[in-house]
């Protein structure tokens, strides 16, 4: 599921993917689209939390994408 | 727990080369004033550094307050209270070669020494309030405003709507609570090696109940990266030159790409002030600001009056500027600007961002009122009245500090409920 939260500043794009998590189907990613670096931190924090990992993709200039997952892989 | 990153793309040259240009032209600006005044270019110099660590650190004072109630994170915070540390020994040092005597009433010339009194905890409470709602602190607002964030510019105006509008009120607090409030500074009472010493010890009680609350939330436990860090395509090293540039594009693909430890970032903006405060003064942001307040409240008609008392305080109170455009708090200020600008750009990183919703320019703006107002009354921001405050050995840094994490509390339920 694509979670587009550009534009966002802390610490929404972090509470929007927390509210997202249970939302998701069984085995399906998060990708939250985001271009405010401190995100980069907290959504990996607090998903961590959760029991979820992440990964982080860039995507363009001060833009990134950051994947919350379940398990051992990403898709 | 670690996170996996992907390797990163090269950092689009057209960014790199903007970033070179505006570089280029700040050296130009620098050059240019130095015919004004000797002390511009230092000014402007300083604040190109202090925008530039704020950007590569990510330093937040409002996340530092925030994370705290949000997820009991405590790193940002930590990293300040370093820097702290760093300049109270720094200031002490400076402080014992401009009075040698204390104990006698006398206190330094621009030490950030603050009457206390209510005006220091309605002024830290409503910034602590605004700074959660507009999701950074003034300092935060201006680098942010540098890296392209338009949220930033409407928390901007904000500031200058608020410092304005406190100009105003200002004889109130004056009258009631300002002139009558004893300034606190702790070398009076307990000598410097006292001062320092209940300062440091002050610092790090703080350290160890923040690690307490991080520990018991379970957010310490987490291993995560500051920001992705490289590629970790470390060249081969082949000996010789080889080793020598691989090591050195590592170290500033380090420096100029990746984001830095907020450790670092704290460190150094300590040290960095300990220089300003030998080059003139400490580090504050709200002061010229004020002055810009008034000139365009003044513009629209709508003055101020005198200010009691404003121009006898030290610290980032309201100023009253004369006629003339430029000063060395003007080059500091937009120096930061400029600095993050520069620092974004040769990240890759300058990107305009504009918010989602209206209510987000509405949050920004009036966190930005709230904090320009709270400024105004507490003799400065989260810089001025607590990152500098603290190192002067006053007690007013401490009220603040407190002052700050009750209106942050506040203002993150509120913030929360605003999603």
């Amino acid at each position: 599921m694509l979670l587009d939260v550009r534009g966002e500043i802390c610490p929404y794009p972090m509470l929007k993917a927390v509210e997202a998590l249970p939302r998701l189907k069984p085995g399906e990613d998060l990708e939250v689209l985001t271009d405010h670096a401190p995100a980069l931190q907290t959504i990996p924090a607090y998903t961590g939390r959760l029991g979820y990992q992440t990964r982080i993709e860039p995507v363009g200039p001060g833009v990134w994408k950051v994947i919350v997952f379940k398990g051992a892989q990403a898709s | 727990m670690t996170t996996a990153v992907q390797p990163a793309r090269r950092v689009l040259p057209a960014s790199a080369i903007a970033g070179t240009a505006v570089a280029a032209g700040a050296l130009g600006i620098g050059l240019y004033t130095a015919g004004m005044n000797r002390e511009f270019p230092l000014f402007w110099a300083f604040g190109l550094a202090f925008g530039f660590i704020l950007q590569r650190s990510r330093f937040c004072f409002a996340s530092a307050f925030r994370d705290l109630f949000l997820f009991g994170s405590s790193r940002t915070l930590k990293a300040i209270l370093a820097g702290m540390a760093v300049a109270s020994a720094g200031f002490t040092l400076l402080q014992s070669k401009m009075v040698t005597m204390p104990g006698l009433g006398m206190l330094p010339p621009e030490a950030h020494v603050f009457p206390l009194g209510l005006h220091l905890v309605v002024g830290g409470v409503a910034f602590g309030v605004g700074m959660a709602l507009a999701g950074g602190c003034v300092s935060g607002t201006l680098y942010r405003m540098g890296e392209g964030y338009a949220g930033s510019y409407a928390a901007f105006a904000g500031i200058l709507a608020g410092l304005g509008l406190a100009a105003h009120t200002w004889n109130f607090w004056w009258d009631r609570s300002i002139s009558s409030g004893p300034a606190v500074w702790l070398p009076d009472r307990l000598g410097y090696a006292g001062a320092l010493a209940v300062t440091l010890l002050g610092l790090a009680l703080v350290w160890l109940v923040v690690e307490a609350l991080e520990a018991r939330s379970g957010f310490a436990a987490l291993a995560f990266p500051n920001v992705p860090p490289a590629a970790t395509a470390s060249p081969a090293l082949q000996g010789g030159w080889d080793a020598v540039r691989g090591r050195t594009a590592e170290l500033g693909r380090r420096i100029f790409r990746d984001g830095w430890p907020v450790l670092v970032g704290g460190l150094l903006l300590g040290v960095l002030n300990v220089y300003l405060y030998v080059a003139h003064m400490p580090w504050g942001v709200t002061g010229e600001l004020s002055r810009w307040a008034i000139k365009l409240y003044t513009l629209a008609g709508w003055a101020p009056g005198p200010l009691a008392g404003a121009d006898q305080l030290p610290g980032c109170t309201l100023t009253v500027g004369g006629s003339r455009l430029i000063s060395h708090s003007l080059m500091l200020d937009a120096g930061m600007i400029a600095g993050s600008l520069i620092a974004a750009l040769w990240a890759g990183e300058f990107h305009w961002r504009v918010p989602p919703h209206r209510r987000r320019w509405l949050q920004s703006a009036g966190g930005g009122v709230l904090m320009g107002y709270g400024a105004a009354i507490a003799g400065g921001c989260t810089i001025g009245a607590l990152f500098s405050a603290i190192p002067s050995l006053g007690l007013n840094g401490w009220i603040f500090g407190l002052a700050l994490l009750v209106g942050a509390g506040a203002g993150t339920r509120l913030v929360r409920r605003l999603a």
